[in-house]
């Protein structure tokens, strides 16, 4: 937040050096004019003090142009000091700035007189010797105690002893001591043996990474000069367009695997033959262009107010269309006012990736309650803290260290930014050997678990349970199907009056679905399972062809392997997601597992609320008299306050004849409602 | 009076709290006790060193009747009773004292289902089962988070159907396996359930339930029952094939057996039959005839317990083992026998207006009825008869009571005179084997209202011996016995 707020200013403050930089060399070149033009020796020496105040702080760190301007104002600011009795005596205070600033730095002699370059030429060999330099090949790199710089004929360096070393690639470099005392002058004669080829490249998009036969030589960086323009220019590229030359050195002999690679472009891979290696030889290499390399994402959701970020970049709310992005692995989230989305996902290039982001409840681990010590403490914290790598239906929040698990509870009570929460309390005795885990949505709703500290897994069931997330829906046919011995397939109890116009037997074996042999229930649900859309079953004559229909399943009750207050977390996101796609019988559906789960915890008011305002459009199978059935059990639950609504619902559900408890084999609700109203008489 | 001074203060405070402290210590010290003897009862009790177990859990009782672990060693002393003395009498004042004692702790659950399924087993009427019952409800109300409940809920389920309450037994039975999907009396449940449904005229509902369970508890007892329940209704009850003869059974065995004339089904579905020359029952198993009860010369009628006890009546009384029969106040033309859910043995006799039915205490009643010549138990709790005085057929319900009057003939071409024998599958199907009149030697299977699903003549199968006896099997099929070729013959 605080990066935030600070961004604008550090935008605001680089503009402003930009525009400084450019006024400075204008007032660098406008003090040189007024001289050499106006003999204006007041306006120019203002000009270049003004200069030489704003470089000399950071002299340090000027980067060579800099550095030569600030030499040259030195220079004239000297210049101009000596002219002037009552400034002379600043002259020599300038000429001493100026060598320490740079004692390779010649003063310009036709500017400065005999006089004053005297005095320089004193005032430098007070501390510094000069040495003549020459090199064999050029076009290295000289270095001096370390320092890297250019190569020059010249160099004064200060007394004492020093390490000059001279390198370039494909030649061995070589180290010379140089000792210098007032009055010495030395010359240094540096002759390298050349011991392998050199490869230069040039590569387009500068900060392309380059690798020899795997392995990472660095980044081509930088723009190439105008010298690179024979080069780059047949290929239609500009100089400023590719990278200055990257050098590939110590080139052993034998071919050679060149890698390219840069985020958002094709890798590009070149075999280097081995006449490049050998002989010896420098070679620049054609420029290399990697070509752009692009996908498509697309990110919908049914749940409001989504907003995506991908590998930590925001790229606005949802629904996210044709979203141009570079092919390559990101990490995309998507954040809702409740629950949250993350996968990780692969952009290929030139493909449309769709996503739809269905928002998962998350759970914040509060930390484990007290401070008992007892054996498995570390690794059980461990386990937690390491939780959500294991979980793939909720998205998991660890602790935060340092806070307790009641300060933790408060926090994401007033933030909202979980829907579920874990804590875990030691159950005291002589020896702890039990802990105990609590997860509660943030409406109360709340299971506990025990798990055993030193047992090999002890969050394994707890992790099987968060994982567990029974369907609300079973793709099935309007058939009713027995397995029956001595028959070859599974035998039709019953069909829908559809079914049989479409050509299907009541009384009759089904043998075939999809063509294959089916030859028991369970087989023909693994069918339906893969099928899509429709199937087509025999009965030994024609084929028949009936649509694959999603049918209403209810949230099984009691399940011991299932966590609920997960399943109505998720239930609540589903149904805000159903709600807002306009999916009127799901979102009804969802509402009344919704109930389902609200009764398991005896929340029967809670339930009702559910329950009551949602309307089924089908009167078969789970359906609306199921609803009315689970409305009046609540009712009754209430006490005999809400008898007469009790009554009312039941009658309803009977309204229903083929409405069903569970799914669309289960028992039907008709007995079951009819006794109810029987029991209330 | 001047305050004491600060220094005698904590002497005196320390005083006063030493009583405390040592009531605190010596509690301590009885739960600790009190745990490691429930634990030394618990390693007993698994070792199977029963008695040690029991006086170890005695020594709890006994030294720390309030502590924790108390009401766990009378939970474990009245299972020890009843599980292994088998003497339930004894685990009653146990389970008593855990109820009046300890109805806090969560082993009261435990014990009250105990105390629910004792009492419910020591029930000999419908009326009898009001006390368990209240047991069972007292396990749903109190201890809504309890283990017990399952099979609490299916328990209660069972009486009320016991009680001829369908509909409620129906809700118990769904709530058991619905709210309790992994528990292990679900597959129980479920199968309750379906057969409640049939009870309740819901045939489809019952075969759906049926093909729930053997898709959701397929390795259960309960899906291999739920096969061949499933099997012969639709056999039966939707296919209804004309009844062919396969010939003698097993396939090609003939003269076999040595004047077979009684035949029952043992509750694996194994068949039971008599061999009146050899004054004994045997058990058909896998091709194999083992004997199986005692030996009764003359017998008349064949019950068999859900144990698999064979019972056989005679003139000289009931056989139920080695010792001597029972005299069954005089019945001396008996007709047929079976056992209802309590225990008792209902008894026709072709000169008595009227069934016996012998309780298991030795204890008898009559039911008033016309003559009965052939008698065969009802999944519903009663009985079916067949009158031949009256020219009908009943099916009574639990009390005695008629619920269903077929007259002799109705929906067949012709009507028969008599009625030999009455077989029942326990899913609801009736088989009768008939002579006389125009329809002449023959078979019938009715549904449970009574009404033909499949009928034929022997003269139409080509069967020409003496039929005395039916049993309808698991496969949808009809076993005779011929007692002048010494075969069975299987109707399909």
């Amino acid at each position: 937040m605080r990066l935030r707020r600070l961004l604008p200013f550090v935008f605001l403050l680089s503009l402003g050096l930009g525009a400084q930089d450019a006024a400075l060399k204008d007032t660098f070149l406008q003090a040189k004019a007024l001289w050499a033009t106006q003999g204006d020796r007041e306006g120019a020496s203002t000009r270049f003090e003004q200069v030489v105040a704003t470089l000399s702080p950071k002299a340090a760190a000027l980067d060579p142009t800099w550095a030569q301007v600030l030499c040259e104002s030195y220079n004239w600011l000297a210049v101009l000091d000596d002219r002037s009795p009552q400034t002379k005596p600043r002259a020599q205070a300038r000429l001493q700035a100026l060598i320490d600033l740079n004692p390779d730095f010649e003063v310009d002699r036709t500017l400065t007189s005999q006089r004053l370059a005297a005095l320089f030429d004193r005032l430098r060999a007070e501390n510094y010797a000069p040495v003549r330099l020459s090199y064999a090949p050029e076009g290295g790199t000289l270095s001096v105690d370390g320092r890297p710089g250019s190569p020059q004929a010249r160099r004064f360096l200060p007394f004492g002893s020093h390490k000059l070393t001279y390198s370039r690639p494909g030649y061995a470099p070589v180290d010379l001591i140089l000792d210098l005392a007032s009055g010495d002058t030395k010359a240094a004669d540096f002759k390298l043996t050349r011991i392998s080829s050199t490869v230069a490249l040039y590569v387009r998009p500068s900060g392309s990474e380059v690798l020899l036969d795997g392995h990472s030589l660095g980044h081509a960086k930088g723009q190439a000069g105008p010298d690179a323009a024979p080069l780059v220019t047949p290929l239609g590229l500009r100089p400023e367009e590719v990278s200055e030359p990257f050098i590939i050195g110590e080139l052993a002999p034998g071919k050679h695997q060149l890698e390219l690679r840069a985020p958002c472009h094709r890798t590009k891979v070149l075999e280097m033959q081995a006449d490049l290696a050998t002989p010896f030889a420098d070679h620049t290499l054609e420029p290399i262009r990697l070509d752009p390399s692009k996908g498509t994402l697309s990110v919908h959701s049914d749940w409001p107010g989504g907003e995506l970020f991908l590998s930590g970049q925001n790229q606005g709310p949802l629904p996210v269309a044709q979203l141009p992005v570079c092919s390559g692995p990101y990490d995309l989230l998507v954040r809702f006012p409740a629950g949250g989305f993350s996968r990780r996902i692969t952009v290929e290039e030139g493909k449309a990736l769709a996503v739809e982001a269905r928002p998962k409840p998350r759970l914040a681990f509060l930390g484990l309650e007290g401070e008992l010590e007892f054996t498995g403490r570390a690794r059980l914290l461990s386990l937690l803290e390491g939780l959500g790598d294991r979980l793939q239906q909720v998205a998991y929040l660890p602790a935060h260290p340092g806070e307790t698990p009641q300060e933790a509870l408060a926090r994401v009570k007033a933030s909202r930014e979980a829907e579920l929460i874990l804590s875990a309390a030691p159950i005291p005795g002589k020896v702890t050997h039990q802990v105990e885990l609590r997860i509660a949505t943030l409406e109360g709703e709340e299971e506990r678990l025990l798990v055993k500290p030193l047992e090999e897994d002890p969050l394994g069931p707890l992790v099987a349970r968060l994982n567990a997330v029974p369907p609300l829906h079973e793709p099935g046919l309007d058939l009713a199907l027995l397995d029956l011995p001595g028959e070859p397939g599974p035998w039709v109890l019953s069909a829908s009056e559809a079914d049989q116009k479409a050509g299907i037997q009541v009384g009759r074996p089904v043998t075939l679905a999809n063509g294959k042999p089916v030859a028991s229930v369970q087989a023909l649900r693994q069918v339906l399972a893969a099928a899509k859309g429709t199937v087509t079953l025999s009965q030994g004559g024609p084929p028949v062809n009936l649509p694959v229909q999603d049918q209403a399943l209810e949230l099984p009750l009691g399940s011991p392997a299932l966590c609920y207050p997960a399943i109505l977390a998720r239930l609540r996101l589903d149904y805000v997601g159903a709600k807002a796609g306009a999916k009127g019988d799901e979102a009804n559906l969802i509402r009344m597992n919704l109930g389902l789960g609200l009764m398991h915890f005896r929340r029967y008011d809670k339930a009702i609320e559910q329950l009551r305002d949602a309307r089924l459009g089908t009167a078969s199978g789970v359906s609306q008299g199921t609803l009315d059935y689970h409305t009046g059990r609540c009712f009754l639950r209430l006490g005999s306050a809400y008898q007469a609504e009790a009554t009312q619902a039941f009658r309803q559900a009977l309204k229903y004849p083929q409405a069903t408890l569970l799914g669309p084999d289960g028992p039907l609700v008709a007995p079951l409602a009819r006794q109810a109203l029987e029991d209330l008489k | 009076m001047l305050p004491a001074p600060p220094w005698s203060r904590v002497p005196v405070a320390l005083l006063c709290a030493l009583p405390v402290l040592v009531q605190v210590t010596g509690r301590a010290q009885e739960a600790d006790l009190a745990e490691r003897l429930y634990q030394s009862g618990e390693r007993a009790y698994a070792a199977k060193a029963y008695q040690e177990a029991a006086d170890t859990w005695g020594q709890l009782l006994q030294s720390a009747p309030g502590s924790a672990f108390a009401p766990r060693a009378l939970l474990g002393l009245a299972r020890l009773q009843v599980e292994v003395n088998h003497k339930p009498e004894a685990a009653m004042p146990l389970l008593d004292r855990l109820k009046a004692d300890h109805i806090r702790t969560p082993e009261a659950a435990e014990g009250l289902l105990l105390r629910g399924t004792l009492l419910a087993r020591q029930a000999r009427r419908p009326a009898e089962l009001k006390d368990a019952m209240a047991e069972f409800n007292r396990v749903i109300d109190l201890f809504p988070e309890s283990p017990a409940v399952p099979e609490a809920r299916f328990r209660l389920g069972r009486a009320w159907r016991d009680q001829g309450q369908w509909g409620r037994a129906l809700q118990l039975f769904v709530d058991a396996f619905r709210l309790h999907p992994d528990a292990a009396v679900a597959p129980r449940a479920m199968l309750e359930a379906a057969e409640t449904m049939d009870l309740l005229d819901d045939l489809p509902g019952c075969l759906r339930m049926l093909q729930r369970l053997r898709t959701l508890a397929p390795h259960t007892p309960e899906a291999g029952e739920a096969a061949w329940r499933t099997a012969v209704r639709v056999k039966h009850r939707l296919q209804k094939q004309p009844l062919t003869n396969e010939g003698s059974w097993p396939a090609g065995r003939v003269k076999w057996l040595r004047t077979p004339t009684l035949m029952a089904n043992a509750p694996d579905g194994d068949l039971l039959i008599y061999q009146n020359d050899l004054d004994h029952a045997f058990r058909l198993h896998d091709g194999e005839l083992a004997p199986a009860g005692p030996a009764a010369a003359g017998a008349k009628a064949m019950a068999v317990s859900p144990a698999g006890e064979v019972w056989l009546l005679s003139k000289a009384g009931l056989s139920r083992d080695s010792a001597a029969p029972m005299p069954l106040n005089g019945l001396g033309a008996i007709s047929g026998a079976a056992l209802d859910r309590w225990g008792a043995l209902w008894v026709a006799d072709a000169k008595t207006p009227a069934l016996t039915v012998f309780n298991p205490d030795g204890a008898s009643r009559t039911v008033a009825s016309p003559i009965a010549n052939a008698l065969a138990a009802l999944p519903t709790g009663g009985m079916a008869i067949a009158s031949d005085a009256d020219r009908k057929l009943l099916f009574l319900d639990a009390d005695g009571q008629p619920r269903v009057v077929v007259p002799y003939g109705r929906d067949l071409p012709a009507p028969f005179r008599n009625v030999v024998a009455l077989a029942s599958d326990g899913a609801g199907q009736v088989a009768v084997l008939v002579d006389g009149g125009d329809f002449g030697e023959g078979v019938l299977i009715l549904d449970p209202h009574g009404a033909v699903l499949r009928q034929a003549t022997f003269k139409s199968l080509g069967i020409s011996g003496r039929i005395t006896s039916l049993a309808l099997d698991r496969s949808g099929g009809l076993i005779l016995c011929d007692r002048r070729n010494d075969l069975l013959y299987r109707l399909n």
